[in-house]
């Protein structure tokens, strides 16, 4: 059936009137009597022991009802049950600056903020690490001591015959990339408010509701059942809307827990909303990453051969670090056709902020690499850039060399499409001086094949309820967070049910409510709650048939369910205008009267209809199907294949999915020559969402998933200095304005994939990753510049073009060498430690002479 | 964050406001659009036991031209009226280009002209909250005592970031100030101290009144260049100003200078000098570039590394002398 009637149109998110009007509650919207305001206290030390803590001073200040510390809440978690490395608040150690502490909850912000100063704390620093590669060689003083060399985890991947391929390749490509922090910067900071009832036979705290910003309420449910050893069905977790996310809300955050452990202490609800500074530090953004790549190619540019190894500073926690990893090396398949495939990948902690999930989780840095090396290769053996990619495509379906299955592939349309809008083969090489085109391509997974807690329940669990009054009330865990899940899981009911839009009602995301869903994030939520909402509705869909077919004196096949009304096929009722080419269609199957099927209508309706009926309104259809079934409920659930499940190599668990979305663009750029400052007029960007549900939502997820490859691309860089975060906030964190924001031509194409829900796949991430690249692959077109560290902001373009053109150096990069990077770059200026602040430990990376005296020497 | 507990204190008239400020001195703070002094108050870089909000003082407000003495602006008046003010699109063609550059257009409907020229001073390890300076340790301009971009000296360096006053500088402008002590009139070249912690020659009980634009300075040509990443919302990171006084094509009169990169905007000295008489070109530009690169002192108090800013005073300054000659 491609003759929808909701499905591919473009339809406004159903929550919009709330988000445009501001009556749509977000978390920290929510109030409740006797509420109280937590606030957190931070460590000031990348890495310390703490000796001592002495509250008294706080709980002593005059409207404080509660101050907690680790030792309310010890029990570690984490997002994987391979990294329980957290607690709510520090145990015995802090291990970044702005490590959660303590917490005071207190009648107002401004006295919960003065109660924290009186908190009294004894540390004794301890030596921290910083940079990964350092932080690899560490013997002692571990971050923690179960993670010998502070490594949280290595994979050491080996697919074909790479040493084979490179001896078969005619040319061979090397060179290290480094891609810098980034972090989501979602318009919402996170928030939480916790509640505990008390329990009317013991006067007790009892149930436990949660309001708060997260992706994953099932999960957030978890981890609280963990830390509070409370029964999970003790916990009711409620998502409002989330005002964005990104990855940045796709774990527990400490914040969450803290909120539950002071509403316990505090017998009162307390809630709390990060700083905006608090954001960047709870973090779990994009790690910094090395990335040495080696690309063995044929004269024509086929690939023989990779070998990459990629080094990611995950911060002081693991987070999804191992996942984040994995993904790095995995999805270097699935997008062309590499016979051979080397990697070694190592997730480093250091004492900083803890690296999560991030859009296009774990590709990005890599694709970045990779797509710039394409380039490269193209260059060296004098081909197009398009040509090498297109040399290189898969040919599915097919399973590539690291286990994943490939079953629709829109990627060569996409191709196609970016070529011929941007002009590609009349233009490129045709501009005028400075100006420059660039292509890359990307893909993304539709979903984990795998769920992070190894298990055979479903991934995604719909239920729907119809009631009398025609209501479609469906319940859904998916969350929608922005990116339009409530409208996708909307549409897919309203379609199968033939219903209008209007009658759907999506109650989502509330764990008392909703059954189980595991999130929103690597892009599962359309594929797979799509997939279980489809389900559901065709189960709810088979007993209105049923009864409507009795009613209509008609097999149930052709009862047709359509523009809110229930045909029978072939009847045209007169004062309708039926666009469903099979309501016209006649079709040959014996019709007429079934024996001794007498309807068990409602009174009212056996009174006002004499006789079968040619056709009736959805409520008609929907008071006969619980009239003759006692209720009108169905069920959906979807797990992923066991085809697409990946291989059994270790690790093999991530990077499989149902299916792949793809990307391919062309950027045009322009370098202003003396200054390295870049414009980037206009972006073509193809992508393949197999079916789009909602082609509007379609063209946002790809243009916010464009523009934030444009920021990691050109501007945003958390930039460090010995651990401390030198811009933690919007102003020295720089996500693009509207100003540079350049014409973005989306393009959508549909693969239609066999298994999604009407064929469709991702179109929320799989976008990004192309853009950086395709960036740097048009500066170079550009300028002649190769930039192999991002972002790609204008000093570093200037020193690689001042050095290209062989002009007197001017130390512009804090002595790393875009073109040709070897390390992090911090920046500038000293962190003595002499003066009125804290004592580091005389180990400490940022105390060492040598280094101190470098940055003197270089600045005096 | 919150914003610390202070009084608020709301004078209507001018004179109420100095008789305030004189009764506080020390504890109160002026607020006009609050777009600088607020989220340093959240910083807690300030805690003012009194606030003293100017906005009630309605004549503060406007912008007038004074027949054969040029223009004069309130200090109160918000930085979009100025943008939108025709007389200074016509006539002062450097501020007008200055002021559309600073932050964004909400920004600029709150934020005021004598609160770009008061702003406080910028430094990367200062605009901060308490957490993070205490996690760095406090430097010599709030609460401690060293530099952590130059730690050698006892000297700070944080970067005046006002767009609006290079500008002003090139236009010759005075500012008018008044205190319980009465009414003075100041070169704005003189109002600044080349100092990141005294920045201002403004005792804490004197209010900015008006800045005059004089009669003389109008009709020149003017060009603003500044370097941000962002197409907006940014600070300068540089920034440059030149007006120039055409006579045909001949420099008549000239100024140049500069912002973002020194404790103070600083004009250029003797780029006059160098332009005037002369028709400029590219080999004059690039020489009254060089002397801008030499007047500006960045260090690493912002993003960007302190080379590059100063290579783009060399830039922008040259760019600037040809924008405006032809
Ligand atoms: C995100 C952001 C971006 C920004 N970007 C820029 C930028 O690009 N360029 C730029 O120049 N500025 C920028 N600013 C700073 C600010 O918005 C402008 O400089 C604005 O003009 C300040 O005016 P105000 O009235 O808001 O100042 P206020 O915050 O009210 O005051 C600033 C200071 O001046 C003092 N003051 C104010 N008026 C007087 C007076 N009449 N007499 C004596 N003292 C007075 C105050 O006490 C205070 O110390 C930015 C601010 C933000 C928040
Ligand atoms: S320049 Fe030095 S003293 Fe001044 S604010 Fe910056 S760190 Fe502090």
């Amino acid at each position: 059936m491609t003759d929808f009637s909701i499905i591919g149109k473009p339809i406004a998110m159903v929550d919009a009137a709330g988000k445009t009007t501001g009556a749509g509650k977000y978390a920290d919207d929510f109030k409740l009597p006797g509420m109280l305001i937590g606030k957190i206290l931070h460590s000031p030390y990348p890495h310390a022991r703490i000796k001592s803590i002495d509250t008294s001073g706080a709980k002593a200040l005059d409207g404080v009802v509660a101050v907690i510390t680790g030792e309310d809440a010890p029990n570690p978690y984490g997002i994987l049950p391979v990294g329980h490395d957290e607690t709510a608040l520090a145990v015995g150690k802090v291990r970044y600056v702005g490590d959660h502490v303590a917490c005071v909850a207190a009648i107002s912000e401004e006295i919960a903020e003065r109660a924290l100063e009186l908190i009294e704390i004894d540390y004794e620093p301890l030596p921290a690490w910083f940079d990964p590669e350092q932080s690899m060689k560490a013997e002692i003083d571990l971050i923690h001591e179960n993670r010998p060399h502070n490594i949280e985890k290595d994979y050491h991947h080996v697919f074909g015959d790479p040493d084979k391929g490179f001896a078969d390749a005619d040319y061979v490509h090397e060179a290290r990339y480094i891609a810098n922090e980034v972090t989501h910067a979602a318009m919402e900071p996170h928030c939480t408010l916790a509640n505990f009832e008390l329990d009317p036979h013991t006067g007790k705290l009892g149930r436990l509701t949660v309001w708060s910003s997260t992706q994953v309420p099932y999960y957030l449910q978890h981890k609280l059942s963990l830390v509070l050893e409370m029964p999970m069905s003790q916990i009711r977790v409620i998502k409002p809307l989330v005002g964005g996310g990104f990855g940045g809300k796709s774990e527990i955050i400490p914040l969450e827990i803290i909120a539950a452990v002071a509403a316990r202490a505090a017998k009162a609800p307390v809630k709390i909303t990060y700083t905006r500074e608090e954001v960047f530090w709870a973090h779990r953004g994009r790690p910094r990453t090395i990335i040495d790549l080696k690309t063995g190619v044929k004269n024509d540019g086929r690939v023989t051969s990779v070998a990459c190894k990629v080094i990611q500073d995950g911060g002081a926690y693991c987070s999804y670090g191992v996942v984040t990893i994995l993904y790095s090396g995995a999805l270097l398949g699935a997008l062309y056709d590499i016979p051979n495939i080397r990697y070694d990948g190592y997730r480093v902690l250091t004492n900083k902020p803890a690296c999560g999930a991030m859009r296009g989780h774990g590709t990005v840095n890599v694709r970045f690499a990779f797509e710039s090396q394409m380039d490269e290769i193209a260059a060296k053996l004098n081909l197009d850039p398009a040509a090498v990619r297109r040399i290189n495509l898969l040919k599915p379906p097919t399973v590539t060399v690291n286990g994943l299955r490939v079953l629709s592939y829109g990627l060569p349309e996409c191709i196609d499409q970016v070529i011929t809008r941007s002009g590609w083969l009349e233009r490129k090489g045709k501009l005028p001086k400075g100006h420059g085109l660039g292509m890359a391509c990307s893909h993304y997974v539709s979903g984990a094949a795998n769920s992070i807690i190894r298990s055979d329940m479903p991934h995604s669990t719909v239920n729907i309820k119809i009631d009398r009054d025609g209501g479609v009330v469906v319940y859904t865990g998916a969350s929608e967070i922005g990116q339009g899940s409530d409208t996708m899981t909307a549409q897919v009911v309203a379609e199968v049910l033939g219903c209008d839009l209007a009658r759907v009602k999506v109650i989502a995301a509330d764990t008392d409510l909703t059954p189980i869903d595991l999130g929103s994030y690597s892009s599962r939520v359309t594929f797979m709650a799509g997939n279980a909402a489809l389900r559901a509705a065709e189960e709810v869909k088979k007993n209105i048939v049923s009864a409507a077919a009795k009613r209509m004196n008609c097999p149930p096949e052709d009862v047709i369910m359509r523009n809110d009304h229930v045909y029978k096929r072939g009847v045209v009722p007169g004062d309708h205008d039926p666009t469903a080419a099979e309501i016209l269609e006649e079709k040959d199957a014996p019709r007429g009267r079934v024996d001794g099927q007498i309807l068990r209508g409602s009174v009212l309706q056996t009174r006002k209809e004499e006789g079968p009926k040619q056709h009736m309104s959805f409520e008609e259809a929907v008071v006969s199907a619980i009239d003759f079934h006692g209720a009108l409920t169905g069920t959906g659930s979807y797990a992923p294949p066991a085809e697409a499940r990946g291989g059994k190599h270790k690790g093999g668990g991530v990077g499989p999915s149902p299916a792949y979305s793809y990307s391919a663009q062309v950027a045009e750029v322009s370098v202003d020559e003396e200054t390295g400052e870049v414009r980037v007029h206009k972006i073509w960007a193809a992508h393949d969402c197999g079916r789009a549900l909602n082609p509007v939502a379609v063209e946002g997820q790809v243009i916010g998933s464009v523009w934030m490859g444009l920021g990691q691309a050109l501007e945003e860089e958390m930039v460090w200095k010995d651990g401390l975060l030198m811009n933690p906030g919007m102003l020295e964190y720089r996500s693009p304005s509207s100003a540079e924001s350049p014409d973005i031509e989306c393009i959508i194409v549909e693969s239609i994939d066999p298994e999604g829900p009407f064929g469709a796949k991702e179109a929320g991430e799989g976008s990004l990753a192309a853009t950086i690249p395709a960036i740097s692959n048009a500066i170079c077109d550009a300028v002649g510049v190769r930039l192999r560290e991002s972002p790609f902001t204008p000093e570093r373009i200037l020193a690689a073009l001042r050095a290209k053109k062989g002009m007197k150096r001017i130390e512009m990069t804090e002595s790393v060498d875009p073109t040709a990077p070897a390390t992090f770059r911090e920046h500038g200026g000293s962190l003595w430690f002499r003066g009125k602040g804290p004592l580091r430990d005389p180990l400490d990376p940022s105390r060492q002479p040598s280094r101190a005296s470098a940055v003197l020497g270089g600045k005096q | 964050m919150s914003l610390p507990s202070f009084q608020l204190l709301r004078p209507k008239t001018i004179a109420e406001a100095v008789a305030l400020l004189a009764e506080h001195d020390r504890e109160v703070k002026i607020v006009a659009g609050g777009t600088d002094l607020l989220p340093s108050m959240k910083q807690k870089l300030f805690t003012p036991p009194y606030v003293l909000d100017l906005r009630g003082v309605s004549e503060l407000r406007g912008i007038r031209d004074v027949a054969g003495q040029g223009v004069e602006i309130g200090a109160l008046t918000t930085l979009s009226a100025i943008e939108h003010a025709s007389i200074i699109r016509k006539d002062y063609s450097v501020l007008y280009e200055a002021v559309r550059t600073v932050a964004s257009p909400v920004l600029r409907n709150m934020g005021t002209l004598g609160g770009n020229v008061c702003l406080d001073t910028r430094c990367l390890w200062y605009n901060q909250s308490l957490l993070w300076r205490k996690s760095c340790g406090f430097c010599l301009k709030k609460d401690g005592d060293l530099c952590h971009v130059a730690p050698g000296g006892k000297f700070c360096w944080a970067a005046f970031s006002g767009d609006t006053p290079p500008a002003l500088l090139c236009l010759g402008a005075e500012i008018e100030i008044v205190s319980s002590h009465g009414v003075r009139r100041t070169p704005l070249s003189e109002f600044y101290v080349n100092d990141g912690i005294v920045r201002l020659r403004l005792a804490p009980n004197e209010i900015v009144t008006r800045v005059f634009l004089p009669a003389s300075a109008a009709g020149w040509r003017g060009s603003y260049h500044k370097l941000r990443i962002r197409g907006s919302i940014d600070y300068p990171l540089a920034g440059v100003a030149v007006a120039l006084k055409m006579n045909q094509d001949r420099v008549a009169d000239a100024r140049v200078a500069i912002t973002a990169v020194n404790p103070a905007p600083h004009l250029v000295k003797d780029a006059d000098a160098q332009l005037i008489g002369l028709a400029p070109d590219e080999g004059l530009a690039e020489r009254i570039g060089e002397m801008a690169a030499r007047t500006a002192k960045p260090l690493t108090t912002s993003a960007l590394t302190p080379e590059y800013r100063r290579e783009m005073v060399r830039v922008f300054t040259k760019r600037a002398v040809v924008a405006c000659a032809n």
